[in-house]
């Protein structure tokens, strides 16, 4: 296999690639590489004849690859297809993807990679708002955790058309980014020891202050010099009632101190 | 836990209580305890922390020789525990709180 073209896309992006092969009436197929998935395209005489990016093929999935804009290129001289999937000019086939290319900027303002996680956001300002059925097929699968990636593969959908979906349904204020808030309370939480006595007080006190109550934990462990995995009744009585005082709400912190006492009485038995 | 007067004379140490509003006093101490004819120095105690200008905060504990009065405001009611001073006073502190809350509920009821 002669392998006689290769390069970064960060300096020359497939639409030029595809102009210059195109140019010079070249046959061959020129593979290109994201990092993530590995797109083929075949020419004969200049003319893309056959495109293939995963699980799509033709026009579509020259237009997907078209729109990268990292990793690389390499270009083997006369390797053919089977099948023929682009009927397209190269003209066509490049205007085309010139108008994905200009979307996609517009996106990638916005979203700066398909490795992104989001979660939806529940202060919405808007009093109505309409959805399309693919932005609702692709909301039910926003939990916080899946990437854009992640999702397009379930949805069916290419990356670059996820990722244009994902711009209308943020740009309509239904999203927020995840990584922060949900990956700080993550490690907040992991940072509290997994025993009885700490596990009834994280609940009992996520049940009144809600999900920052970990931090306070931990944060009021550290100020008082209390040791969380201490079994002294004493310490334990005194710290809860340093946490019950920084419940603002008066019934809550009630609330909290008759289940944590509760707790507490009957500590001999744990 | 109800947070009745029950839960505060099951901690270990707590001698007995007194408990007052208004003009009313109300003190459940043994017998032979040499606070239980005290009535009118509570009640003195208690006109005195009244006063706002003399409330230093809504607990107050006294320590005594061999005794701890723990001592729970909230409005015109007022809630003192007497013990002695192995008690575990962080326990008895967040008891107390639950059973002056079921105090003043039961008042406005």
């Amino acid at each position: 296999m002669n392998q006689e073209i290769h390069g970064e896309l960060e300096n020359t992006r497939c639409s030029e690639i595809i102009k210059i092969l195109s140019l010079g009436k070249r046959t061959g197929r020129l593979m290109l590489n994201n990092g993530a998935e590995t797109g083929n395209i075949f020419f004969q005489d200049g003319d893309p004849i056959h495109a293939q990016c995963g699980p799509i093929e033709g026009n579509k999935a020259i237009y997907e690859i078209a729109v990268w804009t990292s990793g690389e290129y390499h270009f083997y001289v006369d390797d053919t297809p089977d099948v023929i999937t682009v009927n397209s000019s190269s003209e066509e086939i490049l205007n085309e993807a010139a108008i994905r290319i200009r979307q996609m900027d517009r996106v990638s303002s916005l979203i700066s990679s398909s490795s992104m996680v989001y979660t939806l956001d529940a202060d919405i300002n808007e009093k109505e708002i309409n959805l399309k059925s693919i932005q609702w097929k692709v909301i039910a699968h926003i939990n916080g955790k899946r990437s854009i990636s992640d999702i397009a593969q379930i949805v069916g959908l290419t990356v670059s058309d996820t990722l244009k979906v994902f711009y209308t349904i943020i740009k309509l204020g239904l999203l927020r980014e995840a990584d922060n808030s949900d990956s700080v309370q993550q490690k907040l939480k992991a940072e509290l020891p997994g025993t009885p006595f700490v596990n009834a007080l994280n609940n009992d006190f996520m049940k009144a202050i809600g999900p920052i109550a970990s931090f306070i934990i931990s944060a009021t462990a550290e100020d008082m010099g209390f040791d969380l995995l201490s079994d002294d009744v004493d310490h334990r009585a005194a710290f809860i009632e340093t946490l019950s005082s920084k419940i603002l709400d008066e019934d809550m912190a009630l609330y909290f101190l008759n289940t944590m006492t509760d707790w507490l009485k009957s500590g001999a038995i744990r | 836990m109800k947070g009745t007067i029950k839960d505060l004379l099951k901690i270990s140490g707590v001698y007995g209580y007194s408990i007052a509003r208004g003009n009313t006093i109300q003190v459940k101490l043994p017998s032979k305890h040499r606070f239980a004819d005290a009535k009118q120095r509570i009640q003195h105690l208690y006109e005195s922390l009244m006063e706002e200008s003399n409330k230093p905060g809504n607990i107050i504990e006294i320590y005594l020789e061999d005794i701890v009065l723990t001592i729970f405001l909230s409005g015109s009611t007022m809630l003192m525990v007497i013990s002695n001073g192995l008690t575990n006073l962080a326990l008895l502190r967040m008891t107390g709180k639950l059973v002056l809350a079921t105090l003043v509920k039961e008042k406005h009821k």
